[in-house]
Order: C-alpha cells, then structure tokens, then sequence
C-alpha cells in the first residue's frame, strides 16, 4: 500500500501566494485545489487515495480488468484537464469523483449493448452535485463503509439485487422488472424503500 | 400530496439512474422550473447513491495503469508549460513598450540637459549685457574724465599763454564779486567766478558778446549756474576768432535755457581790450 502523504504540497513562500481553498475543505478539496495550479504531486496523491474504490466499482460494472483500467485512467485524466468543472464549495470531491467512474463505466458498458438508447440522451459528461447530508461529517470514512455494506447485506435479497440491477449495470425500473419477472411497482417500491433503508441507516448510525 | 412531494419520491431512483423515460422527463420538467427544495434532495439522493460504491468488491489497478497515467499527466503538464511560457512572451512581447526605458530615460536626460544649456546660456548673455553695460559706463567715464582734463589743460593753457587777454567783469551788485575772464584767440575763451550768488529759481547767467559794429546785437554765448559755494568756470572753446570784433563780454540773469537776447540788463560787464601785438 502505498504511504499517504501530506495535502500540503508547496513550499510556505509559494502557498503563501496561492489562493487558499476553504479552511474547512477536505483534504481532496485542498488536493484538487492545488491540481488546478497542475501540482503533479496533488493529482498523485488524490490516484493514491481513491484509485482502488474507483477502479473496484468500474470493475465490478465492465467485470472487465482492461477496460476497467482504461476507464480508470479516462476519468482521473479528465479530472487533471478538467478539475476547474469540480466546485469544493458546492459538494463533496469523492462522490463526484465516483459518480463520474460510474458514468463512464455505464457508458462503456451501452456501448457494448442494445441499451445505449436508452440513456443517451441522459449521459452527462460530468456528474452533478453530490451533497454529503449533515449526518455524513460525523461520520469516519471507514464506519460509513462498514455501515453501508452491512445494511445493504441487510436488505432483502430481491430488493438489493434491483439496487445493484440499476447502480452496477444501469437498469431501469422496467428493465429490472423485466429482467427479475416481478410486477413494475413493485421493483420501484423495492429500490425506494431500499434507498430510503440505506439513508436512515447511515443517519441512524450517527 | 404536493407536486414537491411527488417528485421527491423518484429522486433516489433519478439519481440512480432507474427511471424510464417518462418519469424522468416529468421530473426533469420539475427540476427545470428551479424548485429548490427538489434541487437539494437532488444534491444528496446523489450522494447516497454514490456510497453504493463501496458495496463493490475492492480491488487494486496494476502499477502499470499509474505509471501510465503519470506519464500522459507529465507530458501534458510539459506541454503546457510550455504554452504558457510562449504565452507569457507573446504577453510580454505585446505588452513591452514600443521605446524602451532606457530611450525615454536618455531623452529625459537630453530635455533637462537643453533646458540646462539654455537656462545657463541665458545667464551668459545676461552677465555679458552687464558687462558690456558696465565697460560701456567706464567708457563714458573715461570720455567724460578725458573731456573734462583736456577742459582743464586748455583752461591751463588759456591762462599760462601770454597771448590770452585778461578781462574783467565788473558788477554794481554789493553781494557778488567781479568775475575774470581770459581769452586766448586760438584757444579759447574762459570765464570764472567765485562767491557768486545763485540766481533765484531755475534762473541761469549767460554770456554775451557785445560786437563793436555799431548796431549789432549781442551774441549769446553760453549758459552757467553756480555751484552751492556760488564757484564756475564756463569755458567757451569756439569763440569769435576775431576778439578785435568784440566791444565787450556781458553776463545777463535769464530764464532757464537761455535766451536769443538779453532780457535784463546784465549784472557783469566787462571790456575787451585787443591789442594785435598779442597776436
């Protein structure tokens, strides 16, 4: 594994007269702040962090390795060309950065089946806002993993595989009717009160 | 249930990515019209959402893929870099001045020097004016005192030559002394007086010469006033050649300025007694 180093990058002369990001950002947020001044050292650190969930949840969407890679490097290269499109102050850096693995992943994956039509129009090429409600700040990274896999292991077997249907592979609501032969308001009323089970958990869990 | 309300509920499933498509374009109708509500369940439905990926089974990227991506992060920051640097200099190139500094500095430097120059020059031709002025005074000077000795030589002269006639002026006046006059046919005719009163006002004497023709009018000769001890010398350099011609020297009280004729009877009167052996 390798050793996470410190955000703080620049020598105290030149932070000095650089833009400070907010004194409450996260510790990605100051990374991504100094990415933006093309610190290569900052874009490394932010790989070193995040690569292995981001490369895990693009893997387990393609199920491919070397696509996953490529994808990989696709979305952490277009955070180094495009790290002025993430706004600190308006969202958490790590969803944002997901939901853009996610995206691309989809994406790779519609390309490769009938299914493009149907999102095409909905692709967004970055992600939008990802809010981290007031619950998630006291709670340590590593308690929320732990808490959301737990309770998504506790979610019925049907109504966690609609989940995964729609996050890992993309599915509508009807797609995954069709696909588990059950009735379509009963796949939406699963995969809402499966999401509503995830949000109270983790809020429970503070 | 509110059109909020109603929208709320397919939030989790929009950011999910599960709804067909007519729902999700009801929603996105919703979401368009800024309800700001909707927006911020929006903002954390996608933040649940994105915690699902923690649910995927973890898993590392070969060392390749990071050096791989380095090595394109490295060589577009060298390109870029690059860029900026032409970019700086064609900045630098447009913004740098069309005369450079040290131009306008040495042409600051010429215009104090000619305003110097012209300012010191000024100052020459002034110091020149006054020094010409100055020379041009010691100049009168030197006439003056020049006139004024050959004045006094020939008054010498007229006095030391045998040749020069002796006259004297008498007068009827209690309160003035006669005056003397000496008159050389060649150099001249001098007059002079001392305790002489001052005449009243801006009043002058002035000399005549009385002819012996019978009829002739006196000749105004020159002016004189006194000084403050009542001493002149009047020195008349161009007198009648012929002193024979002359009955007698008379001094008048006149107006300032003199007068063609006399206009009071004169104070001083004196005969010329011409002998032609002086000659």
């Amino acid at each position: 594994m390798r050793q996470e180093k410190s955000p703080t990058l620049k020598p105290v002369f030149l932070a000095a007269l650089s833009p400070k990001p907010n004194a409450d950002a996260s510790p990605d947020a100051e990374l991504v702040h100094h990415v933006l001044q093309r610190d290569m050292r900052a874009f490394e650190q932010l790989y070193d962090r995040h690569c292995r969930l981001v490369y895990g949840l693009v893997f387990r969407i393609v199920q491919q390795a070397g696509t996953a890679e490529e994808i990989v490097q696709d979305v952490f290269l277009q955070l180094w060309r495009n790290a002025s499109q993430f706004d600190a102050s308006r969202g958490a850096f790590l969803p944002w950065l997901l939901t853009l693995a996610r995206n691309r992943a989809l994406d790779n994956l519609r390309l490769k089946s009938e299914r493009q039509r149907r999102r095409e129009d909905q692709t967004e090429e970055l992600p939008g806002i990802c809010a981290a409600p007031e619950f998630e700040k006291q709670l340590d990274e590593k308690r929320r993993v732990s808490r959301i896999r737990e309770l998504m292991t506790s979610l019925q077997p049907q109504q966690k595989r609609a989940i995964e249907l729609a996050y890992f592979e993309g599915l509508s609501h009807v797609e995954i009717a069709n696909t588990l032969k059950e009735p379509l308001g009963t796949v939406k009323s699963w995969i809402r009160n499966g999401l509503l089970r995830l949000r109270e958990g983790l809020q429970a869990t503070t | 249930m509110s059109t909020t309300d109603q929208f709320g509920e397919l939030l989790e499933a929009y950011a999910l990515g599960a709804l067909d498509a007519p729902d999700r374009a009801a929603l996105e109708t919703h979401l368009a019209t800024n309800c700001p509500e909707c927006a911020s369940a929006l903002n954390e439905a996608r933040w649940l959402i994105s915690q699902l990926a923690y649910t995927a089974p973890e898993a590392a990227p070969s060392d390749m893929l990071r050096a791989r991506l380095m090595k394109i992060v490295r060589e577009e920051a060298v390109v870029e870099r690059a860029d900026q640097a032409r970019s700086n200099r064609a900045t630098a190139v447009a913004t740098k001045p069309a005369i450079p500094f040290w131009m306008w500095a040495a042409i600051a430097a010429l215009l104090v020097a000619a305003v110097y120059s012209a300012w010191d020059a000024r100052q020459l031709q002034q110091q020149i004016r006054e020094v010409n002025d100055r020379a041009i005074a010691e100049l009168h000077s030197r006439e003056k005192i020049g006139e004024e000795l050959a004045a006094v030589r020939r008054e010498a002269s007229i006095l030391a030559d045998p040749a020069s006639v002796k006259i004297a002026l008498a007068t009827s006046q209690t309160d003035a002394s006669p005056l003397q006059a000496n008159w050389n046919p060649k150099l001249g005719l001098l007059v002079s007086g001392q305790k002489i009163p001052q005449p009243p006002g801006d009043r002058v004497l002035q000399l005549w010469l009385i002819p012996k023709a019978p009829g002739a009018k006196p000749l105004p000769s020159q002016l004189v006033r006194p000084d403050a001890n009542g001493n002149f010398v009047l020195l008349v350099p161009s007198p009648p050649q012929l002193m024979a011609q002359t009955k007698a020297l008379a001094v008048t009280e006149e107006p300032a300025g003199g007068s063609p004729q006399p206009t009071t009877t004169p104070k001083w009167v004196g005969a010329v007694i011409f002998s032609e052996t002086k000659d």
